[in-house]
């Protein structure tokens, strides 16, 4: 019996900031989540009153309190918030600060105390990761060094330990921009991490993209796995333009110098470069217990994708763990 | 959830669909691709089976090798079969009007023809308008109700011939809408051979409760369209020319999926009636023209099968 649970990742729906933001549009989003056969959802972080579901204080100001918003969630035939994807570089407006950086001892307070507000709520809404943007783009930062990373193995530590102790785990998701992907330095940051407080989200789409096989990773960093986010990938950033200054916006946003319309979809789209099924075998033979969150990212069709990823999951990789002793 | 094969309901979709493609909006049948889409959504939703549309017969012809073999597809996509097939007409005066008994013969050879079209797969219903639009056929008089019923009468006929029942669906703008025509057309038709299906949005549009509707001809029912609306018609809207259903000023978009907020339609009383009548069978869920006024067929199929699965199969499943 497989110890994996299905979550999708809301991101989708919220292309925009002004879009998504009344009830009655995350009602339709989580029953449509729940018909798929989902049984959690994943938030995404985010900040200001036109973001209900972007921190705890929003989830208050909306739903009366984090229980009140369990309850909105149950009544949509969900069970759980199985995670929520934080970036610290991102301002908060409701702590009036601007990006914190993981590379300046001077913010680890200030994340530590952010990460267990997030760690609070989502013990409270059934979750169990905090997955967590560990480091800045490439292109913004010089290549990271040994002090570098010994400074942001310190935040993580540090960050881990206070979600720790709420009965939540810190993973840390390396997207393709990441600095992490340059070089040696995810290894050596795994290897200064506390490895009781610290793991992996694995994203099989931003690995596929930074040219980096999910299956294999899977397999070599098989006890550090502590999350996935299972998306395809339509294209690679073969020509390493992650390396480029503001790369958020040249490469991911606008899709770099080949204007690449969408580089994530939904599992089992057209095109796409993420063998779903490999990578289902390969959690199954490590043993992976946890979440499973289905992505698309950047749908144009959010109802469409999530129902797709559905079908995909119910017909196809969910049937691989069913077939695991 | 009880085991599928003690299931007293199973659920049918009416395959209106739209979505939309790199050269703009289109429907399922754009390609095979699409279609795939298609059924892997209704699936994934836990629908068990599709309706479809008589017209699609030629493209299932034609690009598919035939009903067969485009069940075969369906079938391919985890879901059971083809359940109904809806058959849209013109209602021309000229040729197609049930109320004219010299438009019968034509009537009479269009089913014929048909159903052997239909005849490589097992179908339940063949659901029809019964009558023409409203305005062509007022004043509806007991002697048109008679004209209408017998030619329903004999279609019925050539229907069982073929297996397959025929069944009657009164949309608020044809000739038979009201609740006194509609009794009294069922008395003029066979029980054995015209069947009334159930569409809970167009009755209730009709200003009908489709509940209570439903209870007094329960033992002529042989399915249902579960669909909601926001809006009655009001006393012309039925009249329009050249088309009510589209075209009224009053309302720019009559259906809604179950489920919707301000829905007319009393889903749990329905359900109730359902069990309590001891139907078992098929339910087809609809919701025509979900993408008008910013609709999205994914995302109402999605919000009308949460529903069934989390409210009605509660009440009876």
């Amino acid at each position: 019996m497989s110890g994996i649970r299905w979550s999708y990742a809301i991101n989708q729906w919220k292309p925009q900031f002004d879009d998504f933001v009344r009830r009655e549009q995350h009602e339709r989003a989580l029953k449509t989540i729940s018909i798929a056969g989902f049984e959690g959802v994943e938030l995404n972080a985010g900040t200001g009153r036109w973001e209900p579901l972007g921190n705890p204080q929003q989830l208050a100001a909306n739903f009366g309190s984090t229980a009140g918003f369990l309850a909105f969630l149950e009544e949509c035939a969900l069970g759980a918030v199985s995670s929520w994807f934080w970036d610290p570089q991102e301002r908060s407006m409701e702590h009036l600060t601007g990006p914190l950086n993981p590379l300046d001892p001077d913010d680890v307070a200030a994340m530590v105390g952010r990460a267990d507000e997030y760690a609070a709520a989502l013990a409270e809404l059934g979750g169990s990761v905090l997955v967590v943007r560990p480091a800045p783009g490439a292109g913004d930062i010089d290549p990271l060094d040994d002090a570098a990373i010994a400074t942001l193995a310190t935040c993580w530590n540090a960050v881990g330990r206070a979600t720790a102790a709420r009965g939540v785990r810190t993973a840390l998701h390396v997207d393709f921009l990441s600095a992490l992907r340059r070089g040696d330095a995810l290894a050596a940051l795994l290897d200064r991490a506390d490895r009781d407080v610290v793991g992996l989200a694995v994203d099989t789409a931003e690995l596929v993209i930074a040219g980096i096989d999910p299956v294999a990773f899977i397999r070599q960093h098989t006890d550090r796995v502590w999350h996935v986010q299972l998306k395809d990938a339509l294209a690679v950033d073969a020509a390493e333009e992650y390396l480029e200054p503001h790369a958020h916006w040249t490469v991911r946003v606008r899709g770099g110098a080949r204007e690449v319309p969408r580089w994530f979809a939904e599992p089992g789209a057209d095109g796409g470069l993420v063998d779903c099924a490999a990578v289902l075998r390969a959690l199954v033979d490590v043993g992976y217990t946890g979440w499973v969150v289905v992505e698309s990212d950047q749908s144009p069709h959010p109802a469409a994708s999530a129902l797709l990823a559905g079908y995909e999951v119910q017909q196809t990789l969910r049937p691989i763990l069913e077939r695991t002793p | 959830m009880t085991d599928a094969t003690e299931r007293h309901i199973k659920w049918s979709y009416m395959d209106h669909w739209r979505s939309n493609g790199p050269s703009g909006p289109v429907d399922q049948w754009h390609s095979h691709k699409t279609m795939s889409s298609f059924l892997k959504q209704i699936k994934a939703t836990g629908f068990d089976a599709i309706d479809t549309f008589d017209f699609r017969i030629w493209q299932m012809y034609g690009d598919y090798g035939g009903p067969a073999k485009y069940q075969e597809m369906v079938q391919d996509h985890g879901l059971e079969r083809i359940v109904n097939t809806f058959h849209a007409a013109d209602y021309d005066l000229r040729n197609y009007a049930p109320h004219l008994p010299e438009t019968h013969d034509f009537i009479l050879e269009d089913f014929r023809v048909t159903m052997g079209r239909w005849s490589e797969i097992k179908l339940d219903n063949i659901i029809v308008m019964p009558a023409t639009l409203a305005y062509d056929m007022e004043p509806v008089t007991d002697d048109k109700l008679k004209h209408t019923a017998d030619c329903w009468n004999k279609v019925g006929e050539i229907t069982a011939g073929f297996g397959v029942r025929l069944t009657c669906h009164h949309e608020f703008f044809c000739g038979i809408q009201t609740e006194q025509d509609i009794d009294t057309f069922y008395s003029y038709t066979d029980p054995e051979v015209v069947s009334l299906f159930v569409d809970t949005a167009q009755h209730c549009i009709a200003g009908l409760d489709p509940v209570a509707l439903y209870n007094k001809h329960a033992h002529r029912v042989s399915g249902f369209h579960f669909k909601d609306t926001r809006n009655v018609a009001g006393p012309d809207d039925h009249h329009h020319r050249p088309d009510s259903e589209i075209m009224a000023p009053t309302t720019g978009k009559w259906f809604y999926e179950m489920g919707t907020p301000d829905g007319l339609v009393d889903f749990e009383s329905m359900m109730t009636a359902v069990r309590d009548n001891g139907y078992r069978g098929w339910i087809s869920v609809e919701h025509d023209k979900a993408n008008k006024q910013g609709g999205d067929y994914s995302e109402s199929t999605a919000i009308s099968r949460w529903y069934a699965a989390n409210v009605l199969e509660r009440i009876y499943s």
